[in-house]
């Protein structure tokens, strides 16, 4: 019993480490990089379309403007992820539709929740 | 046949109430997570999913780790401090480490001791030790097992109210980290120190974790 409690206690970071695999980040990226690939083109209905509901919710498709940028940095967390680019920090919500932005046009405030221009808290 | 599970039915009963509450724990902490999910705009995920999340990592060693840490403090509490009346104490003329020939060391072991209480040196100076060094290891793992599931579940909280993630030594630092051991810390305490007092006045009968009734409540090391 103890040599099985020692193996789960090595064992859960283990597994725990490869929970946060590349796989996630690659393809939080690719999510990324459509979004702000749609929001440089102009195309903001594309972009729209890869919100979350929530951020959705007020915003008006037809004259998104955010500012985009090439993604710098992915960061995962279970099913939330944060995307730094050049321009924006994004935040983004894996759901059973793909990964979604559920925060874009997003500035720090010290200790308190980012502030977006779309979605956010 | 018999015999074994005779012989083994402390650990075998508890192998299985641990097995069916971590069991329960996961049903009941994957609904949980689906009910918070869902309020803040994420979906449902299922049980194995959840399993495998550092929700129910942190939610497991957080616990474990408190379990091992009161055993470790009170194996080698035990050695140095004494309640008078206790069962779980020694009385005072043997606090400390004992005496090789209390311990059945030395010109005192006995053919069927363990072969490394026979062999003398850093051997039987480690296995003299090991029954405490053990629970103190599996503390360590356990804790830092809960440092690094929290960290991963704290930051996809941090993620999803959207706020910057931490690194694991802000993590450990943190409120979170300190909230979740040190209520897990109190409780074990509490109950260590409840078992050493009401032990000295109250009785289970036919258990060794208690005197014999009719013992006085002065008597310590005595078990019935």
């Amino acid at each position: 019993m103890i040599r099985f409690r020692w193996l789960l206690a090595v064992a859960l970071p283990a597994v725990l480490v490869s929970g946060c695999g590349s796989g996630s980040g690659d393809l939080v990226r690719r999510a990324a990089d459509d979004f702000t690939a749609a929001i440089t083109a102009g195309d903001s209905e594309r972009a729209c379309g890869m919100l979350t509901e929530r951020a959705r919710e007020g915003v008006e498709c037809s004259s998104l403007d955010l500012p985009g940028g090439s993604v710098e940095a992915v960061e995962v967390w279970g099913d939330a992820a944060q995307v730094r680019t050049s321009e924006d920090v994004l935040f983004l919500r894996e759901l059973s539709s793909g990964w979604r932005v559920s925060g874009a046009g997003c500035e720090a405030q010290s200790d308190r929740p980012y502030t977006c221009e779309v979605g956010g808290p | 046949m018999k015999r074994f599970p005779r012989d083994n039915g402390l650990g075998l009963a508890f192998g299985l109430l641990f097995l069916a509450t971590l069991v329960g724990q996961a049903f009941a902490g994957n609904a949980d997570l689906n009910s918070r999910r869902l309020t803040d705009g994420g979906d449902p995920i299922g049980l194995w999913q959840y399993v495998t999340s550092s929700d129910f990592a942190v939610n497991v060693a957080e616990n474990w780790q408190s379990e091992y840490l009161q055993f470790f403090l009170f194996i080698f509490a035990t050695v140095w401090l004494m309640q008078r009346g206790s069962p779980e104490s020694k009385p005072a003329g043997r606090l400390g480490a004992e005496s090789d020939e209390d311990q059945l060391l030395g010109p005192q072991v006995k053919e069927q001791s363990p072969p490394w209480a026979k062999a003398g040196g850093w051997r039987t100076a480690l296995y003299s030790n090991s029954l405490g060094l053990v629970m103190l290891g599996l503390f360590i793992g356990s804790w830092l097992t809960q440092s690094i599931a929290g960290r991963s579940s704290y930051n996809n909280d941090q993620l999803n109210q959207f706020q910057d993630p931490v690194t694991w030594w802000d993590y450990v630092l943190s409120a979170d980290f300190w909230n979740r051991s040190l209520q897990n810390w109190q409780s074990e305490f509490l109950a260590i120190g409840s078992m050493a007092v009401l032990s000295v006045y109250l009785r289970q009968r036919g258990s060794p974790e208690s005197k014999p009734v009719g013992t006085p409540h002065t008597a310590t090391d005595e078990t019935g």
